[in-house]
């Protein structure tokens, strides 16, 4: 009993001592805590450059193209690191306003307008915002020239010519009207508070622009192409796994079967958007420079993976075409460019109107760099081929029907566009016979597809570009999802196996 | 001609007529130039009975759409206030048509001001014809327009006796001049007029331009060098190439070089072009020369004085164990006691080795110093005493 009672105490003692032991720890690190809170919040200030703002964090979300006309001005000597700031504001006030219109907002129209400025723009505002009228515009491109400079460099007179103007109005959330316009302007800018502000703005002059296109003329009628991807790295050939080795290889197997050109894409995003990524630049001069060895002639594909064409994005898609076709206009290797793979497949998610609007605007911004290239689009399917007809250098469609009504197909597409030369951008057929769907294909069938394809292809002369070299081990899910039934057959359109021997269709991969 | 003929003749020249006048729209209106602020409306003859036409309008800030009044068989598109009040292109485009209707209306303003808007800058230049400020007037109409290029503006300017007036003419909506300073220093009233409409005053201020060299002299109640009066340095009136007295507060270094070559410095700004600067006299006889500088623009040459000697000896007199040191008295130029302050040292040493240091002022000529019998064990010391350059040395003092 006495024994019990002791160890009793002893361990109520020590659970005593315990828990004022644990308490007296958390007393004092709630109190440390509360001090060290009480520290930092008398030690954390506004960053003393906010005042300034000279940090304004700038994303890339405006980037029309710009081209100063410097020929000198009235006034005070311009100097870069104004004309730095003057070109940042003066787009950002660009963009706002653009932002206000489309949502009806005044949101930092303030900070680019100065205070009887910016009453014009919300008298726009408000009654818009009454009728339910919205616009979406974007800019392509300014040619500003500061006119003059005052000595105590507050204020700028500029004059921007020619700003190429989209707009797509809309009411109650209808389209009513797309329109490019050419406009010149004349402003007044005031240096306030840090900001170039536009005081007086006066349109001097417009038009609208119905740009013509003149087509450049290329020999079709010898493509023999293939659509290319290394085996291992489909749709993702300028990752991490490039390798120059595979695809000389590739290009050799190409070239021994008779075929002279491939079609490569670009994926947008991972080629870095708005600024191209030099190292992916730099992939796709090796592989351009391994095709010009082999003898290839490439066609390009651009914005794969993309799939936004929003008006508030196109100075950026721009930005990304002007650089990629700027730099590889003049390689010997380049055929053509495509402008984009199947954008009719977006029409239903983005709005025709709108992808084919992008799609134009693109075509005139390729043309203007590359007067020397045709250029296309790679539509989907065969009903979709005669959009844009008058716009694109040839006409490129897709088809993966039965190869009994490839030829009706075709002549449908040659009535409505007689003058057009048409290539056959993608066909093919998958030999996958397995759980998802049995029975349906086998490498016979593939064989006798490209077959009776080729036969009709070459009794009329028509220009191809076949689906696909390899058969593969992965699909991403960006392509055909991720649905079994649809991934499977989409490893087994290839005219190589995955083990690397040739399937019998390899027979007429060009005849 | 037969009857057939005719008819069908008739028949085809009616299908003429009809085919455009079915679908279509004629714009009545025929003006196209317009001041901002008229009412501006467009009239189409409208033969058809849809009205579900929209009119897509431009101007230099933004775009609308415009819903017309339908009046019998004409449709009237009334242009909102906000937008025929802006000058610039108005451009508009009719919807809901397969015709493609769209025209350009200019909008222009009165050449009757309303408003001045002025800047002036920088606020102040250097005199001398060769700086010059900038004034820009933007003369606005009542609706906040830019008025047409080649607009008069006058400018006109006070200074001085001379009042003038130059007419300039307004380009890409602004008109400017630049006004370059006179020689004279002073103020300019500046005030601009357009048509009659006249803006508010604007002051320039036109400073003197920067110093040119000058002399520097000083002024002290005597010679000597008792370390207690101070002598005042200045310069002379200091004025730039044009002549202007340089502007107040012109910051003045004066450099003084003794003869062991140590530098003192004193420094002052200018009132009226002339700086002072005082300092206080050294306390043993010295030779000064003194150099004032504007940092990086001028200087003066030098002016060089001389202050004597005042103090000849220093008696001493130890007692109490040698441990109390009195020193004086201490007897300036017209043997009177020199006053309070004097600084007077005394080195200790022993075995040759320093010790410390005491410094004690005088006070009504005399200083006492108390060695610590503590700090000092008894022995024999060094003691050297200095004062206004003066130094007695004792060899070796007992201390008990």
């Amino acid at each position: 009993m006495v024994n019990n009672t002791k160890i009793r105490v002893n361990t109520n003692r020590k659970i005593l001592r315990i828990v004022l032991m644990l308490s007296y720890v958390l007393i004092s690190s709630v109190v440390i805590f509360l001090l060290s809170s009480l520290y930092s919040f008398f030690n954390i200030g506004a960053e003393r450059a906010k005042i300034l703002h000279t940090e304004v964090k700038k994303e890339d979300q405006y980037l029309p193209k710009i081209i100063w006309k410097q020929d000198g001005n009235e006034g005070r000597e311009m100097d870069e690191q104004v004309l730095n700031n003057i070109e940042n504001d003066y787009l950002d006030a660009w963009y706002i306003k653009q932002m206000a219109y489309r949502n009806n907002s005044i949101e930092g129209v303030d900070d680019y307008f100065t205070e009887s400025a910016r009453k014009n723009l919300f008298n726009f505002i408000d009654y818009n915002k009454k009728e339910n009228i919205h616009l979406e515009s974007t800019t392509l491109e300014h040619n500003p020239d500061v006119l003059f400079f005052s000595e105590d460099g507050q204020l700028i007179v500029l004059e921007d010519k020619d700003v190429v103007q989209y707009k797509k109005v809309l009411k109650s959330n209808e389209v009513l009207l797309e329109t490019t316009e050419k406009s010149s302007y004349k402003m007044i800018l005031l240096a306030e508070d840090g900001f170039w502000r536009i005081r007086h703005l006066v349109k001097e002059n417009t038009k609208e622009v119905n740009e013509i296109i003149l087509p450049s003329s290329i020999d079709l009628s010898t493509i023999k192409g293939i659509n290319y991807y290394p085996q291992d790295t489909p749709w993702t050939m300028f990752g991490d796994k490039f390798d120059s080795k595979i695809i000389a290889k590739d290009f050799q197997i190409i070239k021994d079967a008779n075929l002279n050109t491939i079609r490569i894409f670009i994926p947008y995003e991972e080629f870095g958007k708005a600024k191209v990524k030099e190292d992916k630049l730099k992939k796709l001069t090796q592989v351009l420079d391994l095709a010009e060895k082999s003898g290839l002639g490439v066609i390009v594909t651009l914005f794969d993976f993309y799939g936004n064409y929003d008006t508030t994005d196109w100075t950026l898609n721009h930005r990304h075409a002007e650089t990629i076709v700027t730099k590889l206009k003049d390689h010997n290797a380049i055929l053509a460019w495509d402008v984009k793979n199947e954008p009719n497949l977006d029409f239903k998610s983005r709005g025709k109107q709108q992808v084919i609007s992008w799609l134009e605007h693109l075509i005139i911004l390729i043309k203007s760099i590359d007067k020397n290239h045709p250029v296309t689009i790679g539509w989907s399917n065969a009903e979709s081929a005669s959009i844009l007809k008058d716009k694109v250098d040839f006409i490129s469609f897709h088809y993966y029907e039965d190869y009994k009504n490839f030829e009706a197909a075709y002549d449908k597409i040659k009535e409505e566009a007689p003058n057009k030369g048409i290539v056959l951008g993608e066909f093919g057929t998958s030999s996958y016979s397995g759980f998802w769907k049995p029975f349906q294909n086998s490498k016979k069938k593939q064989l006798t597809y490209h077959k009776e394809m080729q036969k009709v292809l070459t009794l009329r002369g028509i220009p191809f570009i076949s689906w696909t070299l390899y058969d593969f081990n992965t699909v991403p899910k960006q392509v055909v999802g991720k649905l079994p039934w649809r991934v499977q057959p989409q490893k087994r359109f290839g005219f190589i196996d995955v083990k690397g021997n040739k399937k019998p269709s390899f027979e007429h991969i060009s005849k | 001609m037969n009857s057939k003929h005719q008819f069908l003749f008739i028949f085809l020249w009616l299908i003429a007529i009809a085919i455009p006048a079915q679908d279509s729209l004629f714009l009545i209106t025929e003006k196209k130039d317009f001041y901002a602020g008229d009412t501006i409306s467009l009239s189409f003859k409208n033969k058809s009975n849809t009205s579900s036409y929209q009119l897509f309008c431009t101007n230099s800030y933004g775009s609308t759409l415009i819903t017309p009044d339908k009046n019998e068989d004409i449709l009237i598109f009334n242009i909102p206030q906000f937008i025929s009040n802006k000058t610039g292109i108005l451009h508009w485009k009719l919807i809901g048509n397969n015709q493609n209707i769209s025209g350009k209306l200019s909008i222009t303003s009165y050449r009757k001001p309303t408003s001045l808007e002025t800047y002036i800058g920088p606020p102040t230049i250097e005199a001398g014809g060769i700086d010059y400020a900038m004034i820009i007037v933007i003369p606005t109409d009542s609706l906040d327009n830019p008025i047409p290029e080649n607009s008069k503006v006058d400018v006109k300017r006070q200074f001085l006796q001379s009042e003038n007036k130059q007419t300039i003419l307004t380009k890409d909506l602004i008109g400017y001049l630049n006004i370059f300073s006179p020689t004279p220093s002073g103020r300019m009233l500046i005030s601009t007029e357009s048509y009659e409409l006249n803006s508010k005053e604007y002051t320039l201020d036109i400073l003197p331009a920067i110093g040119k060299n000058f002399k520097v002299f000083h002024e002290r109640d005597h010679k000597y060098a008792d370390g207690n009066q101070i002598t005042t340095l200045y310069t002379s009136i200091i004025r730039d190439k044009n002549n202007n007295v340089v502007s107040d507060g012109t910051f003045v270094d004066f450099f003084i070089t003794n003869q062991d070559g140590n530098i003192l410095n004193t420094s002052g700004t200018t009132i009226r072009g002339i700086a002072t600067a005082s300092i206080i006299h050294p306390d043993c006889e010295a030779t000064w020369n003194i150099k004032a500088f504007i940092d990086g623009i001028a200087n003066s040459d030098v002016l060089q004085i001389s202050y004597a000697k005042v103090i000849h000896k220093i008696p001493v007199k130890f007692s109490e164990d040698n441990r109390i040191i009195t020193v004086g008295p201490l007897i300036s130029f017209m043997e009177q006691m020199i006053p309070d302050g004097l600084q007077i040292e005394l080195s200790m040493y022993k075995e040759g080795k320093f010790l410390n240091k005491i410094v004690e002022q005088s006070k009504d000529g005399f200083t006492t110093f108390k060695i610590n019998p503590n700090i000092y064990k008894s022995g024999n010391y060094e003691i050297q005493i200095t004062s206004a350059c003066n130094t007695k040395i004792y060899k070796s003092i007992k201390l008990w």
